[in-house]
């Protein structure tokens, strides 16, 4: 067995202590250690951003990420967007407005959207566009989950006036 | 107008809190791993197999080879050819030869690659000319899959009184799904030894059946049940890696889960088929197309898999939405040792499109027609004969979708690089002159649910909701007092696979028909004068439940040998799109900036799902017409296949023409493959508008329109 090695992570405010291998990538420690299956694989080499999620605030394809960078970093993973019931609006507004079909990209999709929400919670289309472009969906053709971003974008600037 | 009963998709709320459970994504303890071995070369025999250092790796419990299969060798949805674990002979690369079973996927993936395979080579055939001229044998019946013609009236004559003939050649390539979610599926034994399996699929009961031949248990021993399903596209249509599972659960008595990465999932899976269409056209002066001959050859790979179905589809659709008196449309699919293709969104009729809507623009410029005007002047209508001599009756509501786009296509401005490009199409709703039918069964439970069991598997495009959304209509009750019980063997019926856009229409009106039922049962029963479900429920335990069933298949006739005279469908669906593009010359590059859509669907059920499908649609179109292209023994990976991402598509607008169907639910027909098969040919009509260059080879990349700039 290789030699372990001691995590500190903090995950949709779960602080975990943990002895890994050092060679786990961030996506397989998520999945397969935590049972957070909600984080999807896909390809593997950071193409195609269905295992987005968020470090430190920022998006990340979690396959690209060694699970020893994320030492001491918080994670959200789509398992910890909703507070209790009550569902994040981006997960309202997928619903609502058709930002989901086949669902496997739909993890991934929603956290690039909350990283941008979150920094700009007025984006434009295009902004909109450039800020899931790291993301493919072979479903929706995007309308609507570019329609579903704008949506829950006014619905959080509705709840904060 | 839509149906009343409108509905969110009732998958939605699990995907959006990332709990749906992917097949990938279910753990059980004790479970094993498998890795499939796969040749490495496209064609040889098999001299000798080293698993020496395989079988001793930490952690291997078990490898796996065709002597390990109890029952038959052999598969496939139409012509059995395909064996699961290679015998003495390798026909492609990636065909698997073994299988590795580990306490951990890495071990597995580790091992699997110690196995050492010695071939002896053999002559390749790469390409279906080539396959057609002999020489190689691919398979003990030779090297033609199968051979199809379509033939009405005189060819000949027809040729002969046109003015003006237009003859041209078009190619394709190889496409692959790449639905985001790769194969996979896991396996296990329950308490009374039957084999469970779930996986990511668009058909249960056909795996259930295949794994039954191959295991030879009986088909009661074993059960299917479709796991969330991360897209399809056709791919998951034939075996991917359920047998795979059963023969490995079957040999360790342990649950074992096989998810393919992307890279196995490109080797793996089944392509679209390329195709070489040589095509010719007559016509008058006044645009009267009086003519069509075509010749298309394709290349349907090792393996048959969905080969002679795309080949008699592609004969059939030859002409496209345009009634012609004489035709003559011949189709052959080859074996070769390129990946098998098979099944993808369309079956061959993308490519033809594309071939056709060439045709009919080019047409239009030599007789100096607008391309709208030339359409709308052949269209298929009431009464018109397809090229099977079908007599068109009820629901063509093909000119409306031209007249939808009227407006913005007289509205267009060329200017620059810039330009604009129509493409219709119609297509066959379910399989093609077979039977295909679908089931549905509704029972009443306890708690006051009625309950619909349907084995219709919907794989993202929103059939589950689709079908509630259709029992709910026709019992006018609300979507709180129905639940779903779906793709599962043991508690579903067989309502065949889902593709071919057939499960709004076939198995939406089995729902439809099995509601009516019940019905008339709760007329009687008071329901609709305010007794409750758990109420009628309890009265009638006792005595035993009626269940409400409806069994619905399509109207069709068998296709004359010889000729496919008859009636291939009960009905079509028809589309036109139009594209505006820019198009840098320096580059090559094409931007799509802007596509309208619009669809005759015959009517709509839920409308959000019919755009999401329209949409989703331009984009694989998109991908076709510009950047996807799969090379055997190069593509392994998104990283070199490209697919349309959020920055590449346009302005969208989709619109609904609802020429109701008489035999379907409310009217409704399906939409799922109409929606991409137009979008190719209009980008390319509209790259040609744009720069005076026609490309006549799909994808139109940089490179290949570099070419030709």
């Amino acid at each position: 067995m290789t030699n372990l090695v001691p995590l500190n992570i903090t995950v949709n405010g779960i602080e975990y202590r943990l002895y890994i291998e050092p060679n786990i990538t961030l996506v397989d420690l998520l999945r397969e250690k935590l049972g957070l299956t909600g984080t999807k694989k896909s390809c593997n080499e950071g193409e195609c951003g269905a295992c987005t999620v968020l470090m430190e605030g920022r998006p990340v394809a979690s396959c690209m990420v060694l699970a020893i960078d994320a030492d001491n970093k918080k994670i959200i993973t789509i398992e910890g967007l909703a507070e209790g019931e009550k569902l994040h609006p981006l997960q309202e507004a997928f619903i609502k407005y058709g930002g989901i079909q086949c669902g496997f990209c739909t993890p991934g999709m929603i956290l690039s959207a909350k990283a941008l929400l979150d920094e700009n919670p007025d984006p434009t289309p295009y902004e909109v566009r450039r800020a899931i472009s790291g993301n493919l969906c072979r479903c929706t053709g995007y309308q609507q989950i570019v329609d579903s971003v704008l949506k829950a974008a006014d619905m959080i600037k509705g709840n904060q006036v | 107008m839509p149906i009343k009963r409108y509905m969110d998709r009732i998958d939605a709320i699990e995907k959006v809190l990332g709990q749906a459970k992917y097949a990938g994504d279910i753990h059980i303890e004790g479970m094993l791993y498998g890795v499939i071995v796969r040749s490495s070369i496209p064609h040889g025999w098999i001299k000798n197999i080293d698993f020496d250092k395989a079988l001793t790796y930490k952690g291997v419990i078990k490898i796996l080879t065709q002597k390990d299969i109890p029952g038959e060798n052999v598969y496939g949805i139409i012509k059995k050819d395909q064996p699961l674990l290679a015998k003495e002979r390798v026909r492609y690369i990636g065909e698997p030869v073994a299988i590795v079973l580990g306490e951990d996927e890495s071990i597995a993936r580790r091992a699997s690659h110690l196995i050492r395979i010695e071939y002896e080579k053999m002559d390749v055939v790469s390409d279906p000319l080539q396959s057609m001229n002999g020489g190689v044998k691919l398979h003990d019946d030779g090297n033609l899959l199968s051979h199809r013609k379509v033939i009405k009236g005189d060819i000949d004559r027809g040729f002969r009184e046109s003015d003006v003939i237009v003859e041209r050649t078009y190619r394709t390539t190889w496409l692959d799904h790449a639905y985001i979610e790769p194969e996979a599926g896991l396996g296990y034994m329950d308490e009374k030894g039957r084999l469970i399996i779930t996986s990511s699929t668009q058909n249960v009961h056909y795996k259930r059946n295949e794994i039954s031949r191959l295991l030879a248990i009986p088909e009661e021993r074993i059960r299917i049940i479709q796991a969330t399903t991360g897209g399809g596209f056709g791919g998951k249509l034939d075996m991917t890696v359920e047998g795979y599972v059963a023969l490995s659960v079957y040999h360790t008595k342990r649950p074992v889960l096989i998810r393919f990465t992307r890279e196995e999932s490109f080797l793996s899976n089944t392509k679209r088929h390329p195709l070489l269409i040589h095509y010719k056209t007559g016509a008058k002066k006044d645009g009267t197309i009086q003519a069509v001959k075509v010749d298309v050859t394709g290349d349907t790979g090792a393996y048959a898999s969905y080969g002679s179905t795309v080949c008699l589809r592609v004969a059939v659709h030859a002409t496209g939405p345009y009634e012609v008196p004489n035709v003559y449309a011949e189709s052959r699919m080859l074996y070769t040792n390129n990946p098998v293709s098979g099944a993808m969104r369309g079956f061959g009729v993308p490519q033809i499109a594309f071939a056709h809507e060439s045709q009919m623009d080019i047409m239009a410029k030599e007789l100096n027609i607008d391309p709208l005007e030339i359409r709308i002047k052949n269209a298929l209508k009431r009464g018109s004969k397809t090229a099977t001599s079908q007599e068109l009756g009820t629901s063509v509501g093909f000119i409306e979708t031209l007249k939808a786009i009227e407006p913005f296509w007289k509205g267009r401005k060329k200017s620059g690089t810039r330009g604009f490009g129509l493409g219709s199409m119609f297509y066959g709703m379910g399989n093609t002159g077979i039977s295909n039918p679908s089931s549905a069964r509704i029972t009443l439970t306890e708690e006051g649910k009625i309950a619909l069991h349907t084995g219709a598997c919907d794989i993202g495009q929103g059939s589950d909701t689709v079908l509630l959304q259709i029992l709910c209509e026709t019992l006018d009750v609300d979507g709180k007092d129905v639940l779903l019980v779906r793709a599962d063997t043991d508690l579903t019926g067989d309502a065949g696979s889902t593709s071919a856009s057939r499960q709004t229409y076939i198995s939406g009106k089995a729902v439809q028909l099995a509601a009516l039922n019940l019905r008339a049962y709760l007329e009687k029963e008071g329901f609709y004068r305010g007794r409750g479900i758990s109420e009628i429920y309890r009265s009638y335990r006792d005595r035993g439940f009626p269940p409400f069933e409806g069994y619905f298949d399509p109207p069709t006739e068998a296709l004359d040998m010889d000729t496919a005279k008859g009636k291939p469908y009960a009905t079509y669906a028809y589309a036109t799109h139009m594209a505006e593009v820019e198009v840098d010359r320096i580059t090559g590059y094409v931007k799509v900036l802007r596509v309208y859509a619009a669809h005759d669907v015959g009517k709509a059920i839920n409308i959000k799902n019919i755009k999401g499908q329209v949409y989703g649609g331009i984009a694989m179109g998109i991908g076709f017409a510009l950047m996807e292209e799969f090379i055997p023994g190069k593509t392994e990976s998104l990283d070199n296949y490209y697919i349309p991402t959020s920055m590449d598509m346009p302005a969208m607008e989709a619109f609904i023409v609802e020429d109701e169907e008489p035999t379907g639910p409310f009217g409704a027909k399906g939409v799922g493959e109409p929606a991409l098969i137009p979008q190719a040919a209009a980008i390319a009509n509209a790259i040609t508008d744009a720069v005076g260059v026609r490309p006549y080879e799909l994808p139109c990349d940089l490179e290949r329109l570099k070419k030709l700039l």
